[in-house]
């Protein structure tokens, strides 16, 4: 056996146990999710299931209201993540200090204990409307509406996605942002053409959870959501284990897996062509 | 030098909190496995010959152990909001305190999780050929107990095997051919703030009027994720159906709904947060008790109980309407292909006991299941003329139906 070979079985052996861990937990499910959607209610196989997805008023609904909330949100903890991974990296302050030391707080709070928090803060009799009340404002309603599920999506996603970012700006080095600095970059200017395009890979990766996050979530949108338009994870779980039709949730899941491996697909080709760039 | 020495220490440390969890993961199921399992192991106990003198169904307690001594465990799953659940855990352990040769291991669904598949399960152990796959208690309604008459999965019950079933109406135990217990009983109410509302509506015509005078300050939880919301609605769509229809499982009564789901359509605009429905029985509560709303369906028991914890203030009071809103006894089966019949009998027996009964009433606020004549008089006072008014649907699949239905043209209206 020539060397190559036998680093190439090495190799084959080493990836066996996580390809197997994959396809038991992930691969099988989805294959599993699929035929099962493919299955109408007179127990043939076509597309309907997947046809009433697109023309059921309520469903389409369902879908546009999800990825609305999906792209909100993940500008919003994007640029916010950004912001305070920048601060964070080049203010020398006391507050930077203390913000670095308490925003990873809300990782370590369970969701359902976060959801009530948020409802008791921001309800309509909650604690703020009642602070504000002496002043003469009245808040909009925010839990039972999509403002509600915005600021609990922000509340989720943004320590994450802000400890991603940090480390990945800690690794630009002073001298290039510096050096930019001295031929007259202005801080817009070093953002988009050092910042950015160095750190565009972690980027992509906080981009991924933060929307692979809300896509799937449950918790925060089944308590505070609406109940119509919903988020695509409570209506799966209405029509899974409410409604019983085993069928049209996994099309639901199905679906909801179509829109993330979307991301995934960019996310993969990134990583491909930086593997080509290093060979 | 110190920093140095910290590493080790630290694995140290490490390793010996994964070998106590590893320890901890192992003894539990041991245990697990010892109690389910009737295998030879050593250590008689004396526990088989202490028991068997606590009831009268002596054939029942005393062979309920195995011949190893070990104590009999079975399932026993239910459903419910969180009050259920503290009311098990209450009668469980006093139970087993009397009762050492039985483990009973409860498993709590709450509601709106899918305790119809429970009842799939049963059904698909049965048809695989499986037994009782594990489930050999459960709890549920009415709709439960006659969809599982017709599948066969009860086993019918009688005195003999369960003496204190004598303390229950047999009219009501004939309604369900023997096949399930009433242990205890709640209704759906019109819960209201009486600070607010001095004369609350008396029937659903007055109800229906006042929600549309007061906008705002009416909820109702979605149906499909609580009892109290899914009364309303049948109380609703069943409003100017014959009196019968309540007790149609068919389909063909579906084209009847169509007048009282436009009445709920039309109360989207003027009720709470101008179509906002809460989720779970709680959800409408919470928003009753903070001011939101004057008025709400909720369950007597749950408004009872939260009353008696101060959780709820005192000027919320209740008021049935007719037609009245949904109730009816809560039922408890035993899974006909269960091994383990003489174990839940021993704690079937111990549930209609005046004792327990006594706990139910007074921890859940629930009417007891048992005749009022067999409670002590200050019970008898308390329930008097109270435990009645309510109705019981019984209308099978079709409450999905609704739940369905409500989600496309009300909710998303």
């Amino acid at each position: 056996m020539t060397k190559e070979r036998k680093q190439a079985l090495w190799g084959l052996v080493l990836v066996t146990p996580s390809f197997l861990l994959l396809l038991v937990v992930v691969v099988i499910p989805i294959v599993q999710s699929f035929i099962e959607s493919l299955r109408n209610e007179a127990g043939g196989y076509d597309l309907s299931r997947y046809e009433w997805l697109f023309t059921d008023k309520g469903m389409r609904n369902n879908i546009w209201f999800t990825l609305k909330i999906t792209v909100i949100s993940c500008a919003l903890v994007l640029l916010i993540g950004y912001a305070l991974a920048l601060y964070l990296r080049f203010s020398p302050g006391k507050l930077a200090g203390w913000i670095r030391r308490t925003y990873m707080i809300p990782m370590f709070i369970p969701g359902v204990i976060a959801t009530y928090g948020l409802m008791n803060l921001l309800g309509n009799h909650g604690w703020l409307s009642r602070l504000l009340l002496p002043f003469g404002v009245t808040l909009p309603r925010i839990i039972f509406d999509e403002k509600g599920l915005i600021i609990a999506n922000l509340w989720f996603n943004i320590p994450f996605t802000t400890m991603l970012l940090s480390s990945a700006i800690a690794g630009i080095p002073g001298s290039v942002i510096e050096s930019a600095r001295d031929v007259g970059a202005g801080k817009l200017g070093i953002f988009f053409r050092i910042i950015l395009p160095l750190s565009y890979k972690t980027f992509l990766v906080a981009l991924t959870f933060v929307f692979m996050g809300v896509i799937g979530s449950f918790t925060a949108p089944f308590l505070i959501g609406q109940n119509s338009p919903q988020m695509l994870g409570v209506a799966m779980e209405q029509v899974f284990g409410v409604f019983q039709e085993r069928e049209q949730a996994a099309a639901i899941a199905v679906f909801t897996f179509l829109l993330c491996s979307v991301l995934g697909f960019f996310y993969i080709r990134s990583m491909a062509k930086e593997e080509a760039a290093r060979m | 030098m110190f920093q140095k020495n910290q590493k080790p220490a630290a694995i140290a440390a490490l390793t010996l909190s994964l070998a106590v969890l590893a320890a901890g993961c192992g003894s539990s199921n041991n245990s697990g496995s010892d109690a389910s399992g009737s295998s030879n192991s050593a250590s008689p106990s004396p526990s088989s010959s202490a028991s068997s003198s606590a009831s009268p169904s002596a054939s029942a307690s005393s062979s309920a152990t195995t011949a190893s001594g070990d104590p009999v465990k079975f399932h026993f799953y239910f459903t419910g909001s969180q009050n259920v659940k503290d009311l098990w855990d209450t009668l469980i352990p006093m139970f087993e305190k009397e009762n050492p040769n039985v483990k009973v291991d409860e498993v709590y669904i709450p509601s709106g999780t899918g305790a119809q598949p429970t009842y799939d399960r049963i059904l698909a152990a049965k048809k695989a050929g499986k037994g009782a796959g594990d489930i050999d208690l459960y709890e549920d309604g009415i709709n439960v107990v006659t969809q599982g008459g017709k599948d066969d999965v009860w086993q019918t019950l009688s005195t003999s095997d369960i003496a204190n079933l004598a303390n229950v109406n047999a009219q009501t135990m004939s309604d369900v051919s023997n096949l399930a217990i009433p242990y205890r009983s709640s209704a759906v109410l019109l819960a209201y703030n009486s600070d607010k509302v001095t004369n609350p509506p008396k029937t659903l015509d007055e109800l229906l009027d006042w929600i549309r005078q007061h906008p705002g300050k009416f909820a109702y939880n979605d149906p499909s994720t609580g009892g109290a919301g899914s009364s309303f609605v049948q109380t609703v769509i069943y409003k100017d159906l014959p009196a019968d229809a309540i007790h149609n499982s068919d389909p063909s009564i579906m084209s009847q709904w169509d007048a009282g789901f436009k009445t709920l359509k039309d109360l989207g605009p003027v009720v709470y947060g101008k179509g906002i429905y809460p989720k779970k029985n709680q959800g409408t509560i919470d928003l009753l008790q903070n001011g939101e709303v004057d008025m709400i369906p909720a369950w007597s028991d749950m408004i009872l109980q939260q009353q008696s914890e101060n959780l709820l203030s005192a000027n919320v009071k209740m008021q049935q309407i007719t037609p009245g809103f949904n109730g009816g006894p809560t039922y408890l089966m035993v899974n006909k292909l269960s091994d383990k019949k003489d174990a839940i009998y021993q704690f079937l027996n111990f549930v209609l006991s005046s004792e327990a009964q006594e706990v139910i009433v007074g921890k859940m606020n629930g009417f007891p299941g048992i005749e009022l004549s067999h409670m002590s008089q200050e019970m008898q006072d308390k329930f008097k003329g109270v435990s009645d008014g309510f109705r019981t649907f019984n209308i099978g699949d079709l409450g999905t139906e609704i739940n369905k239905r409500w989600q496309s043209d009300v909710a998303a209206q």
